[in-house]
């Protein structure tokens, strides 16, 4: 199994678009970062402020939850996708034949990549996000206080997501679609139906996968916007999570990555 | 190297819904020689050898390289190397790097990677993408992933198509090359002419059926020369080559063909009645039209060119 993994990460970091991924989550992440501090400053008349508060400190450490949500996903897609579009599942199997194997490599070295994601965001938050912290004078044993809660769990969505993005791939096979499918579901969809079930059946559709990756991350980004209290805790999140991972992966290794390979 | 292993199928089927792609197959492909494994488009031949690789599931039947699946099998590349069609590799990746990310799944030593690249004579282009490489370069690249586990067998499937000629010639020498090392080759191909150059021993397929399976020579033996015989004499040709036991078609005013025929049974003849020649040629060994006719006598659907069209030796 350590082969196929070492295989597969091998597979991911020779091709561009793993590491087009990298650059657009740390971009990102830069970015995003302006939110915290600016939503600081309107606490103080406007302009940007150290962030104080514990929705504010979280927002400025978790930063990379909001590249997760849309970039992790899609390095699962693409070590999947990517052997049927470039037609090399079949050089892949002849070189390792037990399919149940690649497949769990491949959920594996994606795994990894989104921690190398998660890092990304990290690095981020400590070169830009820590010198405008300390320029505008932010409290760092506040800032410290919310390491526990939100650093492990931003790492967990990475990973988690990454995970839900091969579970996607293998299912829907096609890269084009399997992006969407990930993006479009977690973004547009996935609010979309949450707002409805809300509004009109009362039913809070908190186990969907950004709602639970929001849970696990320590409601970064989405207490202040849906309220505080309706997100589930961080485990039963991480659960949820966990099986959006694990569930479509099994469903898809069931009915199409057994299939002929012709 | 290991040792050439034996390939053996046995009432190999596959049933792709109401299609009956391969039925009731059986071969064998011993170590040490070419086995070509020949039959029409098809055939059920690319459908067959991916059973043998684990890729298809039979439906019926068993495909075992030494007596095990080839899933079973516990070093799978050491044993068994194989060349694909409508295989590929990512465009971007570097030729040495597809065969780098080979050898990390299977445990091959990297050490072989320039080995394999001396073999099929792409050192010099090892650290381009593959995007940019010839359709050539990529069989050859394929190949070069097949011998990276110097596996005892190797199992191709029509891979001249898309090479030039001077390919094609590097390919022959190349499999009849590597069986003389002792290992087992079993290569497909839609082209008898092709491969008959290559092989030891046919297996011809037709619409999923076995229709002819032993050593090259003996279907050389079957396929007897046809002579073309031009001459001004040619009523007294036919009637002297009739009155021996052949059977001659007169063609045109100055031709006359005679099947089943060599130059060294006809030529005393006709001198004997002082007939004159200007011309005695043999028109080819006729293995191709009895390829034909044995990949056609299934009948129906099979096309119309008839069993005397003449193939092209190399394909479009």
């Amino acid at each position: 199994m350590t082969r196929l993994v070492r295989s597969e990460l091998f597979k991911l970091r020779t091709t561009p678009g793993p590491w087009i991924l990298l650059v657009i989550d740390m971009v990102a992440c830069g970015l995003f970062l302006l939110i915290p501090f600016h939503q600081a400053g309107s606490l103080t008349g406007g302009g940007y402020a150290a962030p104080s508060t514990v929705q504010d400190l979280r927002d400025m450490l978790g930063v990379g939850y909001e590249a997760a949500l849309f970039l992790a996903p899609i390095i699962g897609v693409l070590s999947v996708t990517g052997e049927y579009r470039h037609k090399v599942l079949t050089t892949t199997l002849l070189f390792s034949p037990r399919r149940a194997d690649v497949l769990t490599a491949k959920a594996i070295a994606s795994i990894l990549w989104g921690l190398l994601l998660g890092l990304g965001s990290f690095v981020v938050v400590g070169a830009e996000g820590l010198s405008w912290f300390a320029a505008d004078g932010g409290s760092f044993s506040s800032l410290a206080h919310q390491i526990v809660p939100v650093v492990p769990g931003v790492l967990g969505a990475f990973a988690l997501l990454a995970l839900f993005g091969v579970g996607i791939g293998v299912l829907v096979k096609n890269q084009v679609a399997g992006v969407l499918v990930t993006i479009g579901g977690t973004i547009i969809v996935e609010q979309l139906l949450v707002a409805l079930f809300q509004n009109v059946f009362h039913m809070d559709l908190n186990w969907l996968p950004s709602e639970a990756s929001a849970a696990l991350v320590g409601g970064v980004f989405n207490g202040r916007a849906t309220g505080a209290g309706r997100l589930l805790s961080w485990w039963a999140g991480g659960l949820a999570l966990l099986a959006w991972g694990v569930v479509p992966g099994v469903l898809g290794y069931f009915t199409t990555f057994r299939r002929d390979v012709t | 190297m290991t040792t050439g292993a034996t390939i053996e199928v046995r009432g190999l089927t596959k049933h792709f819904g109401s299609i009956q792609a391969v039925r009731g197959l059986d071969f064998t492909a011993h170590p040490g020689r070419v086995t070509g494994f020949l039959g029409p488009n098809g055939a059920g031949k690319t459908t067959a050898l991916r059973m043998l690789l684990g890729l298809v599931y039979p439906t019926a039947g068993t495909a075992t390289i030494d007596g095990r699946r080839y899933q079973d099998l516990h070093e799978p590349t050491r044993q068994v190397g194989a060349v694909l069609e409508a295989t590929s590799f990512h465009p971007s990746r570097r030729a040495r790097a597809h065969l780098k990310m080979l050898t990390l799944a299977s445990g091959i030593s990297e050490r072989r990677i320039d080995e394999v690249l001396d073999l099929v004579g792409l050192r010099a282009d090892a650290n381009r993408k593959v995007g940019g490489y010839s359709l050539g370069m990529r069989q050859r690249l394929e190949l070069a992933g097949a011998l990276l586990g110097d596996p005892g067998a190797l199992i191709l499937d029509e891979p001249s198509n898309g090479l030039d000629p001077q390919g094609i010639a590097w390919l022959r020498a190349f499999l009849r090359h590597l069986a003389g090392e002792g290992r087992t080759v079993l290569v497909s191909s839609h082209l008898l002419a092709e491969m008959a150059q290559t092989v030891d021993d046919v297996v011809i397929v037709s619409q999923g059926v076995l229709r002819e399976q032993g050593p090259l020579a003996t279907l050389t033996a079957r396929a007897r020369p046809t002579m073309r015989v031009r001459t001004p004499e040619a009523n007294r040709l036919v009637s002297v080559a009739a009155a021996a036991g052949f059977s001659p078609r007169q063609v045109a005013a100055d031709v006359v063909m005679v099947d089943n025929a060599s130059p060294e049974q006809l030529g005393p003849l006709l001198a004997s009645h002082q007939i004159v020649l200007y011309e005695l040629t043999q028109e080819g060994m006729n293995l191709e039209a009895l390829f034909l006719q044995l990949t056609q006598s299934l009948g129906s659907s099979m096309g119309p060119s008839a069993p005397q069209a003449v193939v092209p030796p190399v394909p479009a």
